[in-house]
């Protein structure tokens, strides 16, 4: 039993590991590329379980399938929000200017979704969510699976497109000096909004995943930025195997202390860890704390 | 020169036509009345605790419209009086709240609705109290606004530590009878004062508490505490979570094929967004149940309780959830004691509403004299899922089915 409960344990530790990771790929990516402490990444997470519910509902949409439509929903979204509110903050390089506007946005779509869905509480259904699969004594359930699968895959594309691409190239020399790069003929502004907007994209995707496996409400974007934070500083900055790692990480050490420890600690684990890794290695495992990572 | 007295003009009209408009609109109410009571309070109509907030919101604004539409305004003392609320967006804040709530009363509002969650109730009641003025609400049970000597606050619920008397007897009645049972709370005082109160109540008809598991006051994983369940399995699992807490608890438990011959969770399935989340999953799951529509009770303000739900459905497009009903009924009761006491002075309702016995569409009210509900005539019933509907399965008089147990695991429910 009590290697089945370690087994167990593991196996939520991971497939945990990855939603915080999917959900935090984006907040990294905008740290690394635009120098932008993004407040409102929780918002987006949340937007796009509230996309995946308006297309279930209005349509029929498994959540699952709604994944594209939301990311391309809210990559221009995103783009719109980069290019019309956080842009200022980015020409002024302050880290104050882009941590106010970047809450003021969030504070802004969060009521809007008040106002289009209402405060109460929401959840995405669909009729694979409840099934269970059995790994010897190890129980894996369908939405939790198909969560850590679908941040897998999405993580790896990210990782082909920023390595393989022209226009990851792009962003990864904007990231290391965007002056250089745009000395080279690239364009800044149409990469920083293409990065907000991408970012904005896996935030929805996430949010799909997180709205299959728990409730959610208008009010929950505080947890998700915060999360995304302790899982960039744990990874490291602008990677997307950063983002992997550290949101690995942090899943695990939830799970192992909630386990063995009690259930009522996790935070203080996650928190003790972040203090730890900000004391002795300030880029995290992966990646440079600073912009200019990618 | 003309320029500028032309938009003097303009404006002078419009503001005078608003203002003509309002007027009008305003007249006919204030016409047939002789005063105007106003009920101040705050609600969480954002924040965590928005949903019931807005529910408690649609109560009040209910039995409002209900009393100056349909009833002309209420007779006090041989004077009618219209109704008026004065609530406003606490945003599920305590320190909000006292804020609002002490500038209503430097404005000389005398009757107080409550909040919701005893975290903004009670420190509102500490400022209600220090100024004289009345206070009955529905959102707060917490022992301490009951036993700090406040004499000028009601409370629909019985405090916390009373709330377990109803669900103790039903465990007690079940059969084949339960011998195990682990309790769930979050980090939160609600929550983990219930657990106590769950948990000494099991010991004390002797069944054994085998957990008492205890997770983050906002639940997003509780698979740890889950694999402790599946190791050493109750009889009856109890979670004393809110409503969205609990979901989480319930959708993981399925999800992991967490089964308990019975869950029993304090808050969360009485709300119809729960049921539908889980759908025929939602089966066999047992809560507290303040209040449920098949419980027929008559009311003096509108007849019966079949009529409340009528008007309310006719009126709003929200539905009803327990919270609404006892909000109208705060409303209800208020007028009650005003009639009582032949009086709209702060006082003399207070005086009112402790000697209070009434039956309202939400039930009989009686208040303790620390102000909580009555345990026995305001206590909670018992309800089920069954067929995706809540039945009463205790107390006997008033059950509605039979109570199912041992419930069919998740797999089974389809």
């Amino acid at each position: 039993m009590t290697g089945t409960l370690f087994l167990q344990t593991l196996v939520d530790g991971l497939i945990l590991g990855g939603i915080f990771s999917l959900s935090a790929v984006g907040f990294s990516l905008i740290f690394g590329v635009l120098g932008v402490v993004n407040l409102s990444h929780g918002i987006f997470v949340l937007l796009g379980a509230y996309l995946g519910l308006a297309l279930k509902e209005a349509w029929g949409i498994d959540p699952l399938m709604a994944i594209p439509l939301v990311f391309g929903a809210l990559f221009v979204l995103g783009g719109l929000v980069q290019i019309t509110l956080v842009s200022g903050a980015v020409r002024r390089g302050s880290l104050m200017s882009s941590l106010l506007i970047t809450f003021g946005v969030s504070l802004m779509l969060r009521d809007l979704i008040i106002l289009v869905f209402g405060p109460d509480v929401q959840s995405l259904s669909s009729s694979w969510l409840f099934d269970t699969f059995r790994i010897g004594g190890v129980i894996v359930d369908g939405a939790r699976a198909s969560g850590l699968i679908a941040s897998l895959l999405s993580l790896g594309l990210l990782s082909y497109v920023l390595y393989r691409s022209k226009v990851g190239r792009a962003m990864r020399a904007t990231a290391q000096q965007d002056f250089a790069a745009g000395l080279c003929g690239i364009d800044v502004k149409k990469i920083y909004a293409m990065t907000f907007g991408v970012s904005a994209g896996f935030a929805g995707v996430s949010g799909i995943i997180v709205g299959l496996i728990n409730p959610f409400t208008p009010f929950d974007d505080t947890h998700w930025t915060l999360n995304a934070f302790v899982t960039v500083v744990l990874g490291g900055v602008g990677s997307p195997v950063g983002a992997l790692l550290g949101g690995l990480m942090l899943g695990g050490i939830s799970t192992f202390s909630s386990q063995y420890v009690g259930s009522l600690y996790p935070n203080v684990f996650i928190f003790g860890a972040l203090l730890l890794m900000l004391i002795v290695r300030p880029n995290g495992l992966l990646g440079n704390a600073y912009k200019g990572s990618v | 020169m003309n320029k500028q007295i032309s938009r003097r003009t303009a404006l002078g009209l419009l503001g005078a036509t608003m203002t003509s408009a309002t007027a009008l609109r305003a007249m006919p109410a204030r016409a047939a009345t002789d005063g105007v009571i106003r009920f101040g309070g705050s609600l969480g109509m954002s924040g965590r605790y928005a949903e019931t907030g807005l529910n408690i919101r649609h109560g009040y604004e209910t039995a409002i419209k209900y009393i100056n539409e349909e009833k002309g305004g209420v007779q006090i003392a041989g004077k009618t009086y219209s109704l008026e609320l004065g609530i406003v967006d606490d945003a599920s804040d305590p320190a909000r709240a006292t804020t609002l709530i002490q500038r209503q009363v430097d404005e000389g509002v005398d009757f107080f609705l409550g909040s919701y969650g005893s975290n903004v109730v009670l420190p509102c009641a500490g400022i209600t109290e220090a100024a004289g003025k009345v206070t009955v609400q529905v959102g707060g049970s917490a022992d301490q606004i009951f036993t700090q000597g406040y004499e000028n606050i009601f409370g629909f619920f019985p405090r916390a530590s009373r709330a377990w008397v109803t669900s103790i007897e039903f465990f007690k009645s079940i059969e084949p009878k339960p011998k195990t049972v682990s309790v769930m709370a979050t980090n939160s005082a609600f929550s983990k004062l219930n657990a106590q109160a769950a948990a000494a109540g099991c010991k004390e008809i002797g069944l054994e508490v085998l957990d008492v598991l205890e997770l983050p006051e906002q639940v997003t994983d509780s698979s740890s505490a889950l694999a402790t369940l599946r190791a050493r399995t109750p009889d009856i699992l109890i979670t004393t979570t809110v409503d969205q807490n609990s979901l989480v608890i319930a959708r993981q438990m399925i999800a992991t094929e967490t089964n308990v011959p019975l869950l029993y969770q304090f808050l969360g399935p009485q709300l119809p967004a729960y049921r539908e989340s889980l759908g025929a999953k939602a089966d066999g799951v047992v809560m507290q149940l303040p209040w449920d529509e098949s419980l027929e009770f008559t009311d003096p303000t509108f007849g019966d309780t079949q009529s409340y739900i009528d008007y309310y459905n006719a009126t709003n497009d929200r539905p009803f959830s327990y919270h609404t009903v006892g909000a109208s009924s705060c409303i209800t009761t208020y007028i009650e004691a005003m009639k009582a006491a032949g009086s709209v002075d702060p006082l003399a309702v207070r005086d009112a509403l402790d000697a209070i016995d009434i039956v309202t569409a939400f039930g009989p009210v009686n208040f303790t004299e620390d102000g909580d509900g009555d345990p026995i005539l305001m206590g909670a019933k018992i309800g089920q899922v069954q067929g995706g509907e809540i039945k009463v399965v205790y107390p006997e008089n008033l059950r509605t089915a039979e109570t199912l147990y041992p419930t069919p695991t998740w797999a089974e429910k389809g």
